[in-house]
């Protein structure tokens, strides 16, 4: 493999005029004629059992055509790793929020009058706000059937407590006889939601064959199908998800939420049935980020080299465990870190409580472990006397080095991420007055599983490349594949036809999420084009009286090698294809990491799959009348193994770190006596323009061995990781205070500092002992 | 349900004969109405500058804006921007800086942007902060939206 053409180049993405124009088609621009709008209704209270339900105004409001209630559904859940949620609340409602009724009529204005006469009678039951209270053994059950769901029969579970993942490396307790200083600190984060600009929509289509078909912005569209078949009670192949324009997921558009509902009141009404979901909504009962707390202990010793690492991660999983079972088994790779730690012992606790069931936001449980993790290194570096820059380039991994669940790292750009973001920002020059500087790194995964590519040459010489998963906006497949495809077909980008095809074509996929696109369905693509040049070699071989192995493609045309002169175009070799024989597939699905089993329990997740490695690194300065913190310098550097198109990698990296700003600074998911307080943008804050410092991106290339293409690693989801952590420790270099709780807006910043110097403020500081 | 009225409307320089509610807004109109796509809709409450079009030149959330009130004055929406085919210059500089992701914002941004470059062709990066900071990017973390309205500037700012 050679890449020299198109690999490397910042070539502008095959998306972005249509984008600019506005005349590119997302979810919320399509239509099927004669749709009937629907709602859902949802639950006003956190926690109650359902007495009464009563539609029947609703049903005989004019031009209402459907009312769906729980009891009207199969006992079903949706398809987790646990599977505790109903797709309607049935006798319990758990959370604010919660999905009771759906309605479908004429226009959304009218469903909405009719939900609001559906009449429901409630019986409180106790609000579980905080986790740590839920686990206790003496607390209500969120969930009293908790030991009939069916579940992966590794997890370790029990009462509110839906998974417990241990893992542990040497012995912890030798570990901290051996230790010099030992440092303790406890942090907690909170929930940020996904701010995607377009809201979440779908359409569905009941056919009389009996077959359905949904029309939606789902980053998943194989997974939407499994779930829309669960409920619906058919096979998959009667099911046909696809996939439209999305503006916006970053998770929160991975698991299905209202594809199902279309899909059940489509066969109802018989009628095609659309549904959005209001801003209000999706801020009352998305799929947002899970607030953790994070306790540390650590022995280190005075040279710097650390021996002890312990730490508790408390997982809010909201009422449903949804993927928290994922974030506990992240919390233990990211709070271990891509450290050399010989003796370790990590429990992360996935807990039940009365809120929305936390979802799969960005690097899901990133940023919750590097805000605890990072910061506790920099108390730990501060008791020793040690620049943060040098003790964690005393303890970061290498090429060869054995992480905590065993796995060994290959092409580590670590350390060359770590200076060349310290250097950005002049990290040894001394900051002025009420300016400090902070970094933070780590490691994430890039998510593997299958993709299938099917190419084929068409008329004009042109290559259709037909993917099996959406472009979510990242530029991977309207960027990256069609990059790879060019190089591997020889033919100019613009010749490239991405064709983002529904869930009946078979080109099974594992969706536009887990940093995977670029990584899996460019792998995909480079082997589809290279099974698809095998036979245009075989065709051309007819035409041009030469074996396939003594031929050539490139420039878009096929010659012998040793006589250029003689060839045929790839437009002729289309024209002449009358059986459509210039076709071919490809599945893409490697090898997952290998980690010691033995040191995991009750782990979905067990190992980071071609990790990449990052480091940020920022100046801030902090004003100590008001608490405001104003970003100066803002770097990002990432290893992200080979670069494929370094402008769109750069967006990755711009655009992660800015949600990361968001989330230290301004955004919070409140909740207040179990309902959702701040539900418009008026009053969850997300960064603007006028909010945002410029992002300087570093692109780190280390390639890394085994199966991947050009040795890149995975990249989307990694930026958004490190920004609270980092900003978080230069607010510490500014201010002289160590803010342990996110966002940390300017009121908290400003009441640490006119706290200082009391007992109260000082209890709640990380402590370390000698 | 009021009773419905007649508007002609002027929409990237076509006038268009309508009846419409008296309660819809500008955004609904165009879209539902006119197939107007390119203006986008999410929070219909002026918080996401996705609908944001042109009203006498100024940038305005369409959402907020009754269709009604719209009669009589020249509204231009990101359809109306290209001239003869050749993108206007803020539309290049989007697609040419990386300034567009999931490009759902995309079009808000570039009205506005318009807006900001008619009333004040060489802006400081304060300047482009506070005219953009009614339109939300989660994608771009801005720095090459800022990029772009600075390429913009020197394009030129008028359309080929």
């Amino acid at each position: 493999m050679n890449p020299s053409m198109l690999i490397g180049r910042s070539e502008v993405r095959l998306d972005a005029q249509e984008k600019a124009e506005g005349t590119y088609v997302y979810g919320m621009d399509f239509s099927v004629p004669g749709s009937l709008e629907a709602v859902v209704l949802r639950s006003p209270v956190p926690h109650a059992r359902i007495v009464k339900i009563d539609a029947s105004r609703a049903e005989s409001l004019r031009g209402v055509h459907a009312v769906i209630l729980g009891r009207d559904l199969p006992h079903v859940f949706f398809n987790n790793n646990l599977e505790d949620q109903p797709f309607l609340a049935r006798s319990v409602v758990r959370y604010h929020g919660e999905p009771m009724a759906l309605v479908a009529a004429e226009t959304r204005e009218r469903a909405a009058e009719a939900a609001a006469l559906i009449r429901v009678d409630f019986d409180p039951l106790p609000v579980l706000e905080d986790p740590e209270l839920a686990m206790l053994p003496e607390s209500p059950l969120i969930h009293p059937q908790w030991q009939s769901y069916v579940v992966d029969p590794q997890v370790r579970r029990g009462g509110n407590v839906c998974c417990h993942t241990i893992l542990t490396r040497g012995d912890i307790e030798a570990g901290f006889a051996l230790a010099d200083i030992v440092v303790e600190g406890d942090y907690s984060t909170q929930s940020v939601h996904q701010g995607h600009v377009e809201p979440r929509v779908a359409i569905a289509e009941s056919a009389g064959d009996g077959t359905i078909t949904v029309y939606c912005n789902t980053q998943l569209p194989y997974w939407t199908r499994t779930q829309v078949a669960r409920l619906m009670q058919m096979q998959e192949e009667a099911v046909r998800i696809v996939p439209l324009g999305i503006g916006g997921g970053f998770g929160s558009k991975l698991y299905a939420q209202i594809e199902p509902y279309v899909a059940l009141l489509a066969r109802r009404t018989g009628r095609p049935v659309r549904m959005v979901t209001s801003l209000e909504e999706e801020l009352t009962a998305g799929l947002p980020r899970h607030p953790t707390r994070t306790h540390l202990k650590t022995g280190v010793m005075s040279d710097g080299t650390i021996v002890a690492h312990q730490t508790r991660m408390i997982i809010d999983a909201g009422a449903y465990a949804g993927s928290s079972l994922e974030i506990a088994s992240i919390g233990a790779l990211m709070l271990t870190g891509p450290y050399r730690l010989p003796n370790v012992r990590m429990d992360g606790f996935s807990v039940y409580t009365n809120k929305t069931n936390f979802g799969a936001y960005r690097g899901p449980g990133g940023p919750q472990s590097l805000f605890a993790l990072e910061q506790h290194l920099d108390v730990l570096a501060d008791a020793l006397g040690l620049d943060p820059l040098e003790l964690r380039l005393r303890n970061i991994a290498g090429d060869g080095d054995e992480l905590a669940n065993g796995q060994v790292l290959q092409g580590v750009g670590l350390r060359e991420a770590l200076l060349k973001a310290a250097a950005a920002i002049d990290w040894g020059a001394a900051a002025q007055a009420n300016r400090g500087k902070g970094l933070a790194l780590g490691w994430w995964t890039t998510t593997l599983q299958v993709s299938t590519v099917r190419a084929s040459l068409e008329a004009g010489g042109k290559v259709r490349v037909r993917v099996g998963t959406p472009e979510i906006g990242t530029g991977a497949i309207m960027g990256g594949v069609p990059q790879i495809a060019a190089e591997t077909m020889g033919i100019p980008m613009q010749d490239v036809i991405i064709e983002v095809a529904d869930t009946g074509s078979g080109l099974r996929d594992w969706g536009s999420q887990g940093s995977r696109t670029a990584f899996n369905v460019g792998r995909a693509a480079r082997a589809a084009c290279q099974n698809l040049i095998a036979k245009i070699l075989a065709a051309a071989s007819g035409a041009l009286g030469m074996e396939p192995e003594g031929l050539l493609l490139e420039d878009s045309r096929v010659s012998i090698r040793t006589d250029a002169g003689t060839c045929i175009s790839l437009a002729a070799l289309a024209a002449t294809d009358a059986g459509g024989e210039l076709i071919a597939e490809a599945v893409s699905n490697p090898e997952p990491a290998r980690h010691k089993t033995e040191r995991l329990s009750s782990a979905v997740y067990p190992a980071f799959h071609y990790p990449h490695f990052y480091c940020h690194a920022c100046e801030v300065e902090v004003d100590p009348d008001t608490g405001q913190v104003r970003v100066l310098k803002y770097a990002a550097a990432h290893d992200v193994g080979h670069a494929i198109n370094p402008a769109l990698i750069e967006g990755q990296i711009e655009g992660g770190a800015i949600q990361g700003v968001g989330m230290a600074f301004m955004e919070d998911v409140r909740y207040r006596h179990g309902l959702r307080e701040n539900c418009t943008w008026t009053d969850y804050k997300l960064p603007t323009i006028a909010d945002a410092p410029d992002v300087e991106s570093i692109i780190v290339e280390h390639p890394v061995p085994g199966e991947a293409l050009f040795g890149m690693k995975g990249l989307g989801e990694a930026p958004v990781i490190p920004p609270p952590a980092a900003l978080a420790n230069a607010v510490y270099r500014a201010a002289g205070v160590r803010i342990t709780s996110l966002p940390m807006s300017a009121e908290r910043i400003w009441t640490a500092l006119h706290a200082r110097g009391s007992t109260e403020a000082e209890s709640a500081e990380p402590q370390s002992s000698r | 349900m009021s009773a419905h009225r007649d508007v002609v409307l002027e929409v990237n320089g076509n006038r268009h004969a309508l009846r419409v509610d008296p309660g819809a807004t500008l955004l609904e109109v165009l879209r539902a109405e006119l197939g107007l796509r390119g203006t986008k809709e999410n929070c219909l409450e002026g918080e996401c500058g996705a609908c944001t079009v042109l009203v006498d030149g100024k940038a305005v959330n369409s959402c907020l804006m009754l269709a009604v009130r719209a009669e009589g004055k020249k509204i231009t929406t990101i359809e109306g921007l290209a001239r003869g085919g050749e993108l206007h210059p803020v539309q290049r500089a989007f697609v040419e800086e990386g300034a567009v992701q999931c490009g759902y914002c995309t079009p808000g941004f570039i009205m506005s942007a318009v807006d900001l470059l008619e009333s004040n062709p060489d802006p400081t990066d304060d300047e482009v902060d506070q005219g953009l900071a009614g339109n939300i990017c989660r994608c771009t973390g801005y720095t090459r939206i800022r990029r772009a309205v600075h390429a913009a500037i020197r394009h030129g700012g008028e359309p080929a």
